[in-house]
C-alpha cells in the first residue's frame, strides 16, 4: 500500500489568506478607479472576515468567496502567476520546500488539501513540484463568477473526508500517512492519518496537540525540527 | 499538477458539469487500427512543426503500422537520412516518445528514409526506388507556409511541388492525403462549408459582378511570364526583384480575392489535385495551428506563422489591438491536427472518405477575439511587473495598462499620431545635436532609430493578421471530421480523440499556449533579431 503526506496550505505552507489574495485582485483591475472601488470593498470587509475565521472556517470561506462574484474566470486564470509571484511566493515558509522534498524522499506522495481555489493553487503546486491537489473550485455562469464554491465545499469535515475517498481511490493507507496543518478547523483532517503534524500550530491548535500527544513543527523558523518519523534512518 | 475533483469544465457553456462523460462510441466503419495494420504509409513534410508531431503519434499510438516511408530533403552536407536521424528524430517531441517506443533501433527497423525534394518530378525519388516501395498511403504534410515570400518561392513548392506530388501518387498507385490550409477560402465571412467545389474557386467567384473564371493553367501562364519580365528587367528597374516577385504574388492573389500567397498558391496545389481524374484523395485544411495540448508534451510549439508573432508583441506590451469584436480566432492544437489527419488517413484507407476535412475549432468552441486580447494584457502586466531591465517608467506603463480593442480606423489615426510624435522628438534632436554636438545627442538619435524600427516591425507583423482578426471573420465548418469520428471503432477511439469542444481556452492559452511559446519560440525569435534575420 502507498502512503501519503497531506498539507493544508494557507498558515503551513505559506502565510498568506482569502483576503490578501482579493486585495491582489482589487489592485489589478482593469483601471485605476476600479481597483480603488474594489480595493476599498476589501478593506471594509476585513474586520467583518477576521471575527468569522474566529468563528468558523467554513463560514468565513464562504464569505470571502462571495468577492469573486461577477469576475471572469479568464481574469482569475490570467492572474494566477503574477498573484502567485507577487503575493504568495514571499510568503512561503522557510522551511515549507524542505518538508515538502523530505516527505518526498520518504517515499510519501504528496497532496495539498486545501480550501483555496484551484486556479490559484496551480503555480504554487508548480513551484512546490506537488502533483495532487484537492481543493475548491468556484462556481461559473457563461464564464462569470457567481460568488459561490461548488459543493462540496472543503473544510473541516470535508477535508476529512475527501482524504479518507482519495486513500480509497489510491490504494493509501492512511495509518502510514501524515497530515500537516496550522488550525483547529483541520483537527478532523489531522485525526484521520497515523501521523498527524500541528505544523505552525495556533494558540489552540497547539492545546490540542499537546493533549493528544502529536508532534508539533514550526517552518517559520530558517531551522526547524523535523518529528523523528521524517528523520531518514541514519546509515549505520 | 493534477486536481482532482468531480467537476469538469464544460468550455462551450462556460461552467462546470458533474458526472463522468458518457464513453465514447463508434460504428466500426472506419477502423483504424486494422487500416494500419499491415499498410504502408509514406510521409512528406516530417520535419515541419505538424509534420514532427504526426510522424510522433504514428509511431506512439500505432505500432501495429508495418512500414513508414519518410521523405526528407537533403540539407547542405546532410544527406537525407543523416537528417532524419540527427534533426528530426532528435527535435523535442520525438525525442521522449522515441525512446518510450523502444529508441532509434526500433524507428530503423520500421521506418526507412528516402531522400527527395518536392521541388524536383516525382517528388525527387529515383524511379527504381519507387518501383521498390510498396505504399498504400502518401500523407503531404509538405508545404512553404510562409504568407508573402517571393511568389516563386511559394508556386514552387505549393503548385508545381504538388504537381510532382500527384505524378508520384499516380506512379505508386497508392491514395493520398494532402494537408492544405483552412484560409484557401480566401477573403470571407461566416460560415466556411467543406462542400464547395475545389476546381475552379476563387474567393471572389459569385461576388455580384463578377464574370471571370479561375484556371490553375492559366495562372501559371500568368505566372512564368511575370517571373521572367520581373528578371529580366533587373537592369531597367533599379527596385530588388525579391520584393517585386513579393508584391506581384501579393496583388494578383487579393485580385481573385485571397488574403496572401500562400493561401493562392495552396488553392491552387488542391485545384490540381481535384481536377486529377482518378485520384483517390482527401484534402485537410487545418485552421491556425498552434501549441500542442497533450501530445507529446503540452506547450509544444515552433510554428512562426501561428499565433507565436502576435504573443511575442503582446509580451512587449503592445496595447491596442485591432480585433473584430465578435470574430472568433480560428486556432486549432497541433496534436489534434496530427489526430485530425490520422483519421482522414484510415478513412481513406478504409473507402469511407470525404473530399474536404476543416480541422479547426471554432464551429464547436470558439475563442473570441477580445477574450485574447485581455489575455495579451495580462500577460504583458505579468512580464511588465517583474522585469528587471529597461526603462522603468516605460515598464509600468505596460504591467497596468490594459490592452483595448480598436478598429482599424483608429489605429491607422493612432499610427499617424505616433508617426507625427516621433517626427518632432527627430527634428528636436537633430537641431540639439547642431547646439549641443554630436557626442552628447548621438546615443539619443540612436535609440529612436531603434524604435522607430521596432514600431515598424510591428505594424508589419501586424497589417499581415488583419485579415484573419478584422477584416474576415470565419467559421470553418467540420462536419466531416466529427462524422468520421463517429465512424471509428472503439479501440481507435481509445487512441485518437477529435475533442476541440473540451479545450478550456482560458487555461490552454495561458498555461499552455503562452508559456509554449515563451519557452520555444521566444530565444529563437530573439536570436533571429539579434543576428538581423
Amino acid at each position: 500500500m502507498n502512503k501519503a503526506a497531506f498539507y493544508d496550505l494557507d498558515g503551513t505552507l505559506l502565510s498568506c489568506n482569502l483576503v490578501t489574495m482579493h486585495a491582489y485582485y482589487a489592485r489589478n483591475d482593469r483601471s485605476p478607479l476600479k481597483s480603488i472601488y474594489q480595493f476599498s470593498k476589501v478593506l471594509v470587509s476585513v474586520p467583518l472576515l477576521f471575527g468569522l475565521d474566529l468563528y468558523s472556517r467554513s463560514l468565513f470561506n464562504v464569505f470571502s468567496f462571495r468577492a469573486y462574484r461577477g469576475m471572469h474566470r479568464d481574469r482569475l486564470i490570467g492572474l494566477a502567476d503574477d498573484l502567485f509571484e507577487v503575493t504568495l511566493k514571499p510568503s512561503i515558509f522557510p522551511q515549507a520546500q524542505a518538508l515538502i522534498e523530505t516527505t518526498k524522499e520518504l517515499g510519501y506522495r504528496n497532496v495539498l488539501v486545501t480550501g483555496t481555489l484551484d486556479f490559484h493553487i496551480r503555480p504554487i503546486a508548480l513551484h512546490f513540484g506537488i502533483d495532487e491537489v484537492i481543493c475548491n473550485r468556484l462556481e461559473f455562469r457563461k464564464h462569470v463568477a457567481t460568488g459561490r464554491v461548488l459543493p462540496p465545499l472543503l473544510a473541516e469535515n470535508e477535508k476529512a473526508r475527501s482524504i479518507r475517498e482519495y486513500a480509497v481511490q489510491e490504494n493509501i493507507d492512511l495509518a502510514q500517512s501524515c497530515a500537516f496543518s496550522d488550525s483547529t478547523s483541520d483537527v478532523p483532517m489531522l485525526s484521520v492519518v497515523g501521523q498527524p503534524v500541528a505544523t505552525n500550530p495556533s494558540r489552540r491548535l497547539r492545546r490540542v496537540a499537546l493533549q493528544k500527544g502529536w508532534p508539533i513543527l514550526e517552518l517559520r523558523e530558517s531551522v526547524s525540527k523535523f518529528p523523528p518519523f521524517l528523520r531518514p534512518a541514519k546509515v549505520l | 499538477m493534477k486536481a482532482r475533483s468531480s467537476w469538469r469544465w464544460n468550455a462551450v457553456r462556460g461552467d462546470y458539469e458533474s458526472g463522468d462523460p458518457p464513453p465514447l462510441r463508434g460504428t466500426g466503419e472506419i477502423a483504424a487500427i486494422e487500416a494500419f495494420s499491415n499498410r504502408t504509409i509514406l510521409l512528406l513534410g516530417c520535419s515541419g512543426f505538424v509534420g514532427k508531431v504526426f510522424l510522433a503519434m504514428v509511431l506512439d499510438r500505432f505500432p501495429e503500422l508495418k512500414h513508414l516511408v519518410v521523405q526528407v530533403r537533403r540539407k547542405k552536407t546532410l544527406s537525407g537520412e543523416q537528417r532524419f536521424y540527427s534533426e528530426v528524430l532528435k527535435a523535442p517531441p520525438l525525442r521522449q516518445i522515441v525512446d518510450r517506443i523502444g529508441g532509434e533501433q526500433l524507428v530503423r527497423a520500421k521506418v526507412q528514409v528516402v531522400e527527395g525534394d518536392l521541388d524536383q518530378p516525382l517528388c525527387g525519388i529515383p524511379v527504381d526506388q519507387i518501383d521498390q516501395l510498396k505504399v498504400d498511403i502518401v500523407v503531404n504534410i509538405a508545404g512553404v507556409v510562409d504568407f508573402d515570400p517571393p511568389v516563386n518561392e511559394s508556386v514552387e513548392p505549393n503548385v508545381y511541388g504538388t504537381q510532382h506530388l500527384i505524378e508520384l501518387v499516380q506512379l505508386l498507385n497508392a491514395r493520398l492525403v494532402h494537408v492544405s490550409t483552412a484560409y484557401v477560402a480566401g477573403k470571407k465571412n461566416g460560415h466556411i462549408s467543406e462542400d464547395t467545389a475545389i476546381e475552379g474557386y476563387f474567393p471572389l467567384r459569385g461576388e455580384p459582378g463578377e464574370v471571370r473564371r479561375f484556371s490553375v493553367s492559366e495562372e501559371l501562364s500568368w505566372y512564368t511570364q511575370f517571373v521572367k519580365e520581373t528578371r529580366e528587367s533587373r537592369d531597367s528597374n533599379p527596385r530588388p526583384v525579391r520584393e517585386r516577385l513579393r508584391e506581384g504574388g501579393m496583388n494578383r492573389a487579393e485580385s481573385w480575392g485571397w488574403t496572401n500567397t500562400y493561401t493562392y498558391t495552396k488553392s491552387m496545389g488542391e485545384q490540381l489535385i481535384a481536377s486529377t481524374a482518378g485520384l483517390t484523395y482527401a484534402i485537410v485544411r487545418p485552421a491556425i495551428v498552434e501549441s500542442s495540448m497533450r501530445f507529446p508534451f503540452p506547450g509544444w510549439n515552433e510554428g512562426f506563422t501561428t499565433s507565436a508573432p502576435l504573443v511575442l508583441m503582446g509580451g512587449e506590451g503592445v496595447k491596442n489591438w485591432p480585433v473584430r469584436k465578435d470574430g472568433p480566432l480560428e486556432i486549432i492544437p497541433v496534436d489534434l491536427v496530427a489526430e485530425g489527419i490520422l483519421i482522414v488517413t484510415a478513412a481513406v484507407l478504409c473507402g469511407k472518405h470525404k473530399r474536404v476535412y476543416h480541422l479547426a475549432s471554432a464551429d464547436e468552441n470558439p475563442i473570441m477575439l477580445p477574450r485574447l486580447v485581455a489575455f495579451l494584457g495580462m500577460n504583458s502586466r505579468y512580464k511588465h511587473k517583474h522585469k528587471k531591465s529597461g526603462s522603468k517608467l516605460a515598464n509600468v506603463w505596460k504591467a497596468y495598462v490594459e490592452t483595448q480593442v480598436i478598429t482599424v480606423e483608429t489605429l491607422q489615426a493612432r499610427r499617424t499620431r505616433l508617426r507625427r510624435g516621433l517626427d518632432v522628438i527627430h527634428a528636436a534632436l537633430t537641431l540639439g545635436k547642431t547646439l549641443l554636438g554630436a557626442q552628447r545627442v548621438s546615443p539619443y538619435l540612436k535609440s529612436l532609430r531603434d524604435t522607430r524600427r521596432q514600431i515598424r516591425q510591428q505594424e508589419i507583423t501586424l497589417d499581415k493578421f488583419l485579415p484573419f482578426m478584422f477584416h474576415n471573420s470565419f467559421i470553418f465548418e467540420t462536419r466531416n471530421i466529427r462524422e468520421a469520428v463517429t465512424k471509428l471503432a472503439n479501440d481507435d477511439l481509445t487512441r485518437l480523440k477529435w475533442d476541440p469542444e473540451t479545450i478550456d481556452w482560458a487555461d490552454y492559452w495561458v498555461n499552455i499556449h503562452t508559456k509554449g511559446i515563451e519557452k520555444w519560440i521566444r530565444p529563437v525569435f530573439v536570436s533571429q533579431r539579434k543576428t538581423g534575420s
